[in-house]
């Protein structure tokens, strides 16, 4: 039932209907959830996006998520960063862990809101959601390294990272930063606010990682030959 | 087109292996069949991409002490870079794979292996 290459794909049902695997054929198309997309007027769709929608209307399209939705508050980001946080399949309490550190946040910067002078307020950013983003995008590295082998040596050669490779590594290093090198008897939500605010003001172990991974990076600069892509 | 040539072509290599003529020409130490694919085709190595805009970056770096507030415009020139780096690479294997009117090696396994050659007679 699987197809390989798209030159061989045809238009097919499958004998058994899927309910949301996670693998599926690569003729399925992504759903799209965002309601704005769907109350464009068809004046403003460019040639391309009108193909698109003729498409859909013939393919069949995956079933959405069960975190998904189409509400304001649906969040691509902070749904990866909960499940990559998340054990044992225990989703529930993940989200709950998430949704306090994002508590924890709006009372530290309030605090701090209500104690700064007149000057110094504006500066304070209240919105956890921002803080958030904010301090994922200071910690998401610019280059990495990577092991080229070149006359029987392997050598860690520096190469740009892409968009889903930055957000994975940030998360990556946010979850495991505040699970190993914290003290064991603070909660994860406050373990992951303390994290959190210091990579907002860009301090704290996880910018320390990443600002050592580019100072590994530039010391092997004259490596950077080796890569062919 | 084989159906002409297959009866010729299975008399050729009879002859060749056949002592009739004095010693034979093939000797092989496995059976004469065919695989059910095809080699692979080593890829041409290109050069790194924007390897001037990384030592820019890297000097910039150097220079404010990794500091990425003050190196944003190097960073921005980077990506873009990057993402033209990017789109280069995947227009240029979509044309190759498009025009040719040949199949790639690893098109030409899967079709070979969905119709294999018959060892045993079914």
């Amino acid at each position: 039932m699987a197809a390989s290459i798209s030159g061989l794909l045809k238009p097919w049902t499958p004998r058994v209907l899927l309910v949301r695997w996670s693998r599926y054929n690569p003729y399925y198309l992504e759903p799209e959830v965002r309601k704005e997309a769907y109350s464009r007027p068809e004046s403003e769709l460019s040639a391309e996006e009108k193909e698109e929608r003729e498409l859909k209307k013939l393919r069949p399209i995956k079933a959405a998520t069960n975190s998904t939705t189409s509400s304001l508050f649906n969040d691509p980001v902070l749904s990866k960063f909960i499940n990559m946080m998340m054990k044992h399949g225990e989703k529930t309490l993940a989200r709950e862990i998430m949704m306090q550190t994002l508590e924890n946040i709006k009372r530290k910067q309030v605090e701090k809101y209500h104690k700064a002078t007149d000057g110094q307020k504006e500066g304070i950013e209240c919105n956890p959601y921002v803080v958030f983003h904010q301090a994922l995008e200071n910690c998401k590295p610019v280059v990495a390294l990577a092991s080229i082998q070149k006359g029987g040596k392997y050598y860690q050669v520096p190469i740009p990272v892409t968009g889903n490779r930055q957000r994975f590594l940030a998360m990556k290093w946010m979850i495991t930063e505040c699970r190993d090198n914290k003290h064991r008897r603070t909660h994860m939500y406050e373990k992951l606010s303390q994290e959190l605010l210091a990579a907002f003001a860009n301090e704290g172990n996880v910018i320390r990682k990443k600002h050592e991974l580019h100072k590994m990076a530039e010391a092997n600069r004259a490596y950077a030959h080796y890569r062919w892509w | 087109m084989a159906a002409q040539g297959g009866v010729l072509f299975q008399e050729k290599v009879s002859r060749l292996l056949s002592r009739e003529n004095g010693k034979p020409v093939l000797k092989p130490n496995r059976p004469l069949i065919l695989k059910d694919s095809v080699g692979n085709r080593k890829p041409r190595k290109g050069e790194a991409s924007c390897v001037t805009e990384m030592s820019l970056l890297m000097a910039c770096w150097k220079q404010n002490n990794f500091v990425d507030s003050l190196c944003s415009n190097e960073i921005n020139t980077f990506y873009t870079c990057v993402h033209k780096a990017e789109a280069a690479r995947k227009n240029m294997s979509e044309q190759s794979n498009v025009t040719g009117g040949r199949l790639t090696p690893k098109q030409a396994t899967t079709l070979l292996k969905r119709f294999p050659n018959l060892r045993s007679e079914i």
